[in-house]
């Protein structure tokens, strides 16, 4: 029998499938819509210490093969999110994961602990890489020493799962990755959106009102799936794929290159309905490779690994 | 399943859909997400332009770029994939009220099913669509029987018929004398619902204002199509598509 179920930490998902973070709202707008029984785990909308009033419109565009987006983590922030949003989405029959983003350790602190004392909140996923709320010249996520200390404030409030939120636009990512491990993050998100931007030559400036924002869907399938495979070279808590993936076989690619789990995200506004299709249909690949577990699944392209790192010695 | 389509202006099409009798009763000003071809993410949002029945709807559907066109080009019979009805519609005139609908292009998509509702029950309107030209004006779809309450006056921008001007040029002609129980619907490009709105607030008049914007989720859950208001951002997909036009803030307009 095809079994879908997988832990990650303490967080127990009956399928692989969660659904990403900003993509879902705070879960209860796409309630009727996705069929939560196919979804592993639901990562709300992100939550800061403040309530955020988000970027200035427009704040999508479609590009070749995906979108881009700079909503600028709008949001309802802590005290409303604690005091309305967790309730109503905590009657939805899909676990939950709280999301939290902050400009400092202790922000980042003080919100793993609000969010994690509540039992609705299975795990929190450490936003550290939303591309579309300040364009520092170093960023936190590219800087391991910034990401080890958030990571470590954090985890030193919960027992709970917590997962890191990686960058693909971190020159670095493989120390950042490191530094996650090592300050106790139970998995890796594997990866946020990648900074993109489109200009309007009839207005004659740039398409979004932030200028530019984070690109997702098929175009950032093959850059986040490359990172999957370098990060899981390189730590050995769980990986969560994320980017792009709109099919079964995609899903695969990121198991196979050494994903535990794997998050959906702009896939659902081209059909809400992905969640329960991905799932069957994982199952019936599972069914005719005669595997009972996703974890058959895991790493599974990595047979030459040994020989990679014999090539990576060679240089 | 697309049972129908007519070609009504150059590049314009009026779809008749059967959605099946699952598809929930639309009311005036919601819409639907149509999905676009499999190379394009994401969904484009139609007005509900009629209701003729359990599952059956009309879009309006304006060639545009490459969804709009791939819609366009669909077979009659081949199948659509269509969520919805989607959004908060319109509020209806008070009794004995006037409604002035002011539609600009294919807005008369958006303000088809409100013009149909009002007279279905007599209720007086005042319909005033604008168009580029005489062809591209959209009034055979709108009801403009004189015993039904209805008056219908177009606005082309050559001339070609009607008022030579854009349609709140019109608009600003009618505006006199209409009591404060007269309320405006307007929908059609920016410039034109701002001005409809100056125009309505110049004379008291409440005004209701459908928006389009690109839009991701279609149910208020990614907060991409938002709109300033003096409220702060609110989403056209789940708070809107129809907003108060007083509240709105338009570009280059303080929040007040």
């Amino acid at each position: 029998m095809a079994d879908l179920a997988v832990t990650i930490g303490g967080l127990a998902m009956r399928t692989p499938i969660m659904l990403a973070s900003g993509t879902v709202g705070y879960g209860p707008e796409y309630e009727g819509i996705i069929d939560f029984e196919a979804v592993g785990a639901l990562v709300m909308k992100t939550v800061t210490l403040e309530p955020r009033s988000g970027n200035r419109p427009p704040r999508l565009r479609e590009t070749s093969g995906g979108l881009l987006n700079a909503i600028g983590l709008e949001n309802v922030g802590l005290e409303t999110f604690l005091d309305e949003k967790l309730p109503e989405a905590a009657a939805l029959d899909v676990p939950l994961v709280a999301s939290v983003a902050a400009a400092t350790p202790s922000e980042f602190a003080e919100l793993t602990r609000e969010v994690a004392r509540h039992d609705a909140v299975q795990a929190v996923e450490l936003n550290i890489s939303c591309p579309n709320v300040d364009r520092p010249r170093r960023p936190l996520w590219a800087d391991p020493i910034g990401v080890h200390e958030t990571v470590a404030a954090a985890r030193a409030e919960t027992d709970k799962t917590v997962l890191l939120k990686l960058s693909p636009n971190a020159a670095d990512v493989l120390s950042v990755a490191e530094a996650g491990e090592r300050a106790g993050a139970d998995a890796l998100v594997v990866a946020n959106t990648l900074p993109a931007m489109r200009i309007d030559v009839v207005e004659r400036k740039p398409a979004l009102g932030n200028i530019t924002g984070g690109l997702s869907g098929a175009a950032l399938l093959p850059v986040n799936l490359s990172l999957v495979w370098r990060v899981c070279e390189t730590v050995s808590i769980p990986i969560v794929g994320s980017g792009g993936i709109s099919t079964v076989t995609e899903a695969l690619e990121y198991l196979m290159a050494g994903a535990t789990a794997f998050q959906l995200g702009t896939v659902l506004f081209t059909d809400p309905g992905a969640p329960r299709t991905i799932a069957e249909d994982l199952v019936r690949r599972m069914e005719n490779d005669g595997a009972t577990a996703t974890a058959h699944y895991t790493g599974l392209a990595r047979r030459e690994k040994a020989k990679c790192k014999e090539t990576v010695a060679a240089d | 399943m697309l049972k129908s389509k007519r070609n009504v202006a150059p590049g314009s099409f009026l779809f008749t859909l059967d959605a099946g009798p699952d598809l929930p009763e639309p009311s005036p000003g919601q819409f639907v997400s149509v999905a676009a071809p499999p190379e394009l993410t994401l969904r484009r949002p139609f007005s509900v332009a009629g209701a003729r029945g359990p599952g059956i709807i009309e879009l309006l559907v304006e060639v545009r770029g490459r969804a709009t066109r791939a819609l366009a080009e669909s077979p009659e019979g081949s199948h659509l994939d269509v969520f919805g009805p989607l959004g908060t519609g319109f509020g209806y005139p008070p009794r004995g009220g006037t409604a002035v609908l002011v539609a600009g292009g294919i807005g008369v998509a958006g303000l088809r099913m409100l013009a149909e509702k009002l007279a279905r029950e007599a209720r007086p309107a005042l319909i005033l669509v604008g168009a580029r030209s005489r062809g591209r004006l959209l009034t055979d779809l709108l009801p403009s029987s004189q015993k039904q309450g209805a008056r219908l006056e177009v606005a082309t921008d050559d001339g070609s018929e009607g008022f030579h001007g854009p349609v709140t040029g019109l608009l600003e002609t009618r505006l006199d004398g209409l009591d404060d129980s007269t309320r405006v619907y307007c929908c059609g490009p920016k410039a034109m619902i701002r001005e409809t709105a100056r125009l309505a607030a110049g004379h008291g008049l409440a005004c209701e204002a459908l928006l389009e914007e690109v839009m991701a989720c279609g149910v208020g859950a990614c907060r991409g199509c938002v709109v300033e208001t003096r409220e702060g951002y609110r989403a056209v997909c789940s708070d809107g598509p129809v907003f108060d036009a007083a509240d709105l803030v338009f570009e280059g307009e303080p929040r007040g």
